[in-house]
């Protein structure tokens, strides 16, 4: 193995090895609107090295020059005004002046062996041109049925192992991750027929995103907040992901998702590990995720039979979001008129272990909610006796502390307050800590985090295989109940926080959603 | 996200004042403005300048710095006499301060600064000064922007971290580098001609990652580091150390801007060379590898242009100690001795 590079500063960003970023779905949205900004961005900030290739991979017709044109066409396209002055001209002109040279394109079908035979006559060219090393990086930016099929011809051409011992070839896979827990374990051994673990780079962008890692930096860097994080001291904890938008162009990918798969088997969950997770012992790659493992083994599965009184599903109806009038769900371009899929999910969870036993978990996400804000939330328990008189205290609610993960990240924690003047009264009060007030500085964007520890080996921010598993081991019950018709669809008005029945789910326990 | 829209508001001036006057008008612009009831501080920074002309290149730069680390600033003028006698005479401070707030989607940061041109005896006092402006639980900063501090000087009782330029107090003659030296023994400090040669660092070391290139540096022939006199010592100091080489290898030569290159072979007798250069005026690094049978590639980089916020920002951006920057030290030491 090579050792370190006595020239690499610790406490300095690392440059990504030599290597080539193979994207499979290069003419797709994806690969326009986030992986070629993000690599645009690595290389403004030097790291890149001189030899990083790209190679794109898909159907449509074009040749190496008219990849990279159309490369540099979209992200000008997406590159914000602002963005383009703070990096200034000559530089990005730089920067694709460097790419040029490594910018190569395989047009061809996934399921024809061809196209992988001349994908690896282009990887030895590049590797001898530009001193890649057999470094490769696989991103899977198509749709997931043709997860299969990419891993499948790879493998069959040996593109799926490294030339050498001191060389890497890892596999970045997007979400969805299976339609439920069955196509999930179906694709894992696809892939494990072909990659090892430690090569597969499970993506899930809000992993990326900074406020969610501040999550970590918030309890485990503190002392003053974790001896609370446990049953003793919370009574709750709501987890809201919610979005002021609809399924606009996305209806017809829509209506065989659901809120249930597209934000609660992944981002709901990935929060929920992080929130409720015991302090690993070390901060890295498997440290941290196998003590998120433990925390979604420890969620006890819902039965048949609860399903219909612990989870709402809901669908919108037309309604006014931020000022304007929109359409229902049903009248959406690509959905089915009578379509009974879900737009909104409210759910209860148990957690069964010594820290959380007893400590409702109370999810929501939906979409055309009042506005977009991702959040967590704890509730702690009142005092056991309060000292003054009942109307001495009446505008005091229980102490909370709010993650904010979206938008105005930061922390909030309430608590009680003398009101100033003569007389006795406590009230509520917030004390806001806006992680943007003390960090103006722009953060890097998820996609750009993401591809750079994928670039540099680190599995940290990737979801690891028995993570998945335990994601739909609590998802897929709820799955199994809504398609057997044990939940009756609730729709609300568009632009309100959900219908009713999700407002009922805490009342019964003598709790209400919070207002974010 | 958009730009940051900056603006002033509140200010206070007025001469021949005590420090605690000075303390009250800030208190009492802050309390008399409601965006100023939140300010967001990560430190305290004290720049120490010569000049007027200085203070005001120094304010240029802090008010920019604003958006990356909002503190609260002291910029101290230090006023010299027409004479020792006359410099020395009655201690005053005139003082002037500014309350701004930089409003970006709908968030507001504000910070405060204070400018203070101090006479007399008190110039040699400064930590007295400085010390009652100093935000509790925040670190405090000492700028010097074109000198360095004696290692005796009280200021640095005060001071979490000293922030020089070795190449701008260069000009004034001296052991620069040593002295800086002896005062990182003293304090961390951060050296803004280290930082500005980052581009560079980065870049060579970037050079070497991977298994194809890595090897090189286990059979480095020679490193040739051309530049200015502080620079390319303070360069080749580091790369000395970093790379255990013997002071014979590593040859430095006079040149207006940084350049560095290692030329080395690797097992299979192989040789390459490997350069990081700034060629002429233009604001481009080159960043270059040559392998024989190998690849030939270059990267160009273009420089940023506000190198004075980006360098302070990024000095502000460390706590403790600069190991690298240290280790640089000694080898630039080492270096000087052979010669």
């Amino acid at each position: 193995m090579t050792s370190d590079n006595p020239l690499a500063e610790k406490t300095a960003e690392r440059v990504a090895p030599p290597a080539v970023l193979v994207i499979f779905g290069a003419s797709g949205d994806l690969t326009s609107r986030k992986l070629m900004p993000a690599v645009e961005r690595l290389a403004l900030r030097r790291l890149l090295p001189a030899s990083f290739s790209i190679v794109g991979v898909a159907r449509t017709e074009m040749d190496d020059a008219e990849f990279l044109q159309r490369m540099m066409k979209t992200v000008l396209d997406v590159r914000s005004e602002d963005e383009a002055e703070g990096g200034g001209g000559g530089d990005v002109r730089h920067v694709w002046d460097a790419f040029s040279g490594g910018f190569r394109y395989v047009a061809g079908d996934y399921g024809a062996p061809d196209t992988f035979v001349r994908l690896r006559e282009v990887l030895e060219e590049l590797d001898r041109e530009r001193g890649t090393a057999g470094n490769r990086l696989y991103y899977l930016a198509t749709p997931p049925d043709t997860f299969p099929t990419v891993v499948q011809g790879l493998a069959a051409q040996g593109l799926n192992r490294p030339s050498s011992d001191d060389g890497f070839v890892r596999i970045v896979i997007e979400k969805p991750y299976g339609r439920d827990g069955k196509s999930a374990a179906d694709l894992d051994r696809v892939v494990h027929e072909a990659f090892d673990e430690w090569q597969v780079y499970r993506i899930d962008h809000y992993l990326g995103k900074e406020t969610v890692q501040n999550v970590l930096a918030l309890r485990f860097a503190n002392a003053i907040f974790e001896p609370l994080w446990n049953r003793r001291y919370v009574n709750h904890v709501q987890i809201t992901v919610a979005e002021s938008l609809g399924v606009g162009h996305r209806g017809s990918f829509y209506e065989r998702a659901g809120a249930l798969r597209d934000i609660v088997q992944n981002h709901v969950m990935q929060v929920l590990a992080l929130t409720l997770m015991e302090p690993p012992a070390t901060f890295d790659a498997n440290g941290i995720r196998d003590e998120k493992v433990k925390a979604l083994r420890a969620v006890d599965v819902l039965t048949p039979e609860e399903v219909p009184f612990e989870v709402v599903r809901g669908q919108y109806r037309k309604g006014w979001v931020e000022g304007q009038e929109v359409r229902s769900y049903r009248e959406e371009d690509g959905v089915d008129p009578h379509s009974t899929t879900e737009t909104y999910i409210a759910m209860r969870l148990r957690v069964d272990n010594w820290r959380w036993a007893g400590v409702p978990i109370y999810v929501r996400t939906g979409k055309y909610l009042p506005k977009r804000v991702t959040e967590v939330a704890m509730e702690f328990n009142r005092v056991p006796h309060l000292p003054f008189a009942a109307d001495q205290a009446e505008g005091l609610d229980p102490d909370a502390l709010v993650l904010r993960v979206q938008p105005d990240e930061g922390i909030t924690l309430r608590f009680g307050a003398k009101v100033p003047g003569q007389t006795f009264r406590v009230r509520s009060v917030s004390m806001d800590f806006f992680y943007g007030a003390a960090f103006l500085e722009e953060t890097p964007e998820a996609y750009e985090r993401l591809l750079l520890d994928a670039l540099l080996g680190d599995q940290t921010l990737f979801i690891r295989s028995d993570e998945v598993a335990q994601a739909w081991r609590i998802v897929d019950p709820v799955l199994e109940a809504f398609e057997e018709g044990h939940v009756p669809l609730a729709r609300y008005e568009a632009g309100t926080w959900g219908p009713e029945e999700a407002d009922e789910l805490l009342r019964r326990d003598g709790r209400g959603w919070r207002r974010p | 996200m958009t730009q940051p829209i900056s603006s002033t508001i509140g200010t206070w001036e007025a001469d021949n004042v005590s420090i605690g006057d000075v303390e009250r008008a800030l208190s009492g612009l802050r309390r008399h403005e409601q965006r100023a009831a939140v300010r967001a501080s990560v430190l305290t920074l004290v720049a120490v300048t010569n000049s007027q002309a200085e203070a005001d290149l120094v304010r240029g730069i802090v008010h920019d710095l604003g958006v990356r680390h909002p503190s609260r600033t002291l910029v101290v003028v230090l006023e010299k006499g027409e004479t020792e006698a006359a410099a020395n005479q009655g201690t005053g401070v005139d003082a002037a301060l500014w309350v701004h707030a930089l409003e970006q989607d709908g968030r507001a940061v504000c910070f405060e600064e204070v400018r203070l041109l101090v006479r007399g005896p008190a110039r040699f006092h400064l930590d007295s000064i400085v010390g009652p402006f100093a935000l509790p639980d925040v670190p405090l900063v000492v700028w010097l922007p074109a000198s360095l501090p004696s290692p005796g000087d009280p200021l640095l009782d005060v001071a979490d971290r000293l922030v020089v330029d070795s190449r701008a107090a260069d000009e004034v003659g001296g052991d620069v580098l040593a002295r800086a030296a002896v005062l990182a023994r003293r304090l961390p400090v951060t050296d803004l001609s280290w930082i500005r040669m980052a581009p560079w660092r980065s870049l060579l070391a970037g050079l070497f990652e991977g298994s194809v290139n890595r090897p090189f540096l286990d059979g480095v022939d020679r490193v040739q580091v051309t530049g200015n006199a502080g620079p390319r010592l303070l360069l080749g100091g580091w790369l000395l150390r970093r790379l255990g080489l013997a002071p014979a290898r590593v040859e430095l030569k006079p040149a207006a801007h940084l350049s560095v290159r290692i030329d080395a072979t690797d097992l299979h007798g192989r040789s390459g060379s490997f350069s990081v250069a700034r060629a002429g005026a233009e604001r481009v690094i080159t960043s270059t590898v040559d392998i024989e049978d190998g690849p030939h590639l270059e990267q160009l980089l273009q420089m940023q242009e506000r190198w004075p916020v980006l360098a302070l920002a990024g000095a502000l951006t460390n706590v403790g100690h600069d190991e690298p920057y240290e280790e640089a030290l000694a080898g630039a030491r080492e270096l000087r001795g052979a010669a």
